[in-house]
């Protein structure tokens, strides 16, 4: 399990909140890319790409490295398998739960529901 | 200070039952007991449910001499449409999130939505204040252990 502190996990969460960083990552989950090529499918300034790498850069997903005059970014994935694991804990919790509310709510009929016994 | 919600799961499960009956599991302790933060290998199971808008429950399930304790707080209960509550784990997390069950007649039964919301710190406000020096003391008990 990987563990991430709450607020680490919340930076996370709000990163990928976003469609326009969703995408970001996505386009540097095939490689490096530089700012202008983020910025490039948004028809977006590099400023507000820039903004943009800066929110997934605090929620540690992205590493930027400074080639020159190109700034080089780069997806890490250690963040998100943690907000994958968060996730798949939550969900077994609620299915599991909603699984033992099916039964009682089939074995015990309400006075009001069908009487049949039978399944469908 | 921002206020920022993040829906972060979201589920659906239809019952064969009416809306009303499903949204009274939920809130019935009874009935609660035997699904809701429980496990079918659970020793011992503690419900303690102040029904109302800004009442406290609480559940504890014994798993292996262990007490797992999930708990929370009411915001909306409105039957048998929606029914909004927070939730935490403190020993697994210092942190609260908000659950939202919307409950739709479906047929002769009912569709029932969970969605659950980490809210960002930054929405903390006076009314939590004092869960957020909680959630710090935890956080701290946490870090240390």
């Amino acid at each position: 399990m990987v563990e991430l502190s709450p607020p680490a996990l919340d930076s996370v969460f709000h990163a990928l909140a976003d469609p326009t960083r969703r995408a970001m990552l996505r386009s540097l989950a095939a490689g490096e890319r530089n700012i202008g090529e983020l910025a490039a499918p948004h028809a977006m300034s590099l400023a507000a790409a820039s903004k943009h790498v800066k929110v997934l850069e605090r929620a540690g997903l992205v590493r930027r490295r400074i080639m020159g005059r190109s700034h080089l970014c780069r997806i890490e994935t250690r963040p998100l398998a943690a907000a994958d694991d968060w996730l798949r804990f939550y969900q077994r919790l609620w299915s599991r739960s909603f699984d033992a509310l099916d039964d009682i709510l089939c074995e015990e009929p309400a006075p009001s529901a069908r009487s049949d016994g039978e399944s469908s | 200070m921002t206020d920022v919600v993040l829906e972060t799961l979201r589920l659906t499960r239809r019952f064969d039952s009416p809306p009303e009956r499903v949204f009274d599991a939920w809130l019935n302790p009874e009935v609660a007991a035997r699904w809701l933060f429980t496990t079918p290998g659970s020793e011992r199971h503690t419900t303690a449910l102040d029904v109302r808008v800004g009442g406290a429950w609480k559940m504890t399930d014994r798993r292996d001499g262990v007490d797992y304790t999930a708990l929370g707080e009411y915001r909306v209960i409105d039957r048998p449409r929606r029914l909004v509550f927070s939730f935490g784990m403190p020993q697994f997390s210092p942190e609260f999130a908000e659950v939202t069950v919307e409950f739709a007649p479906d047929g002769d039964g009912c569709l029932m939505t969970l969605s659950q919301d980490r809210v960002h710190t930054d929405s903390i406000g006076p009314l939590t204040a004092g869960w957020a020096a909680m959630f710090d003391a935890l956080a701290g008990l946490v870090a240390a252990a």
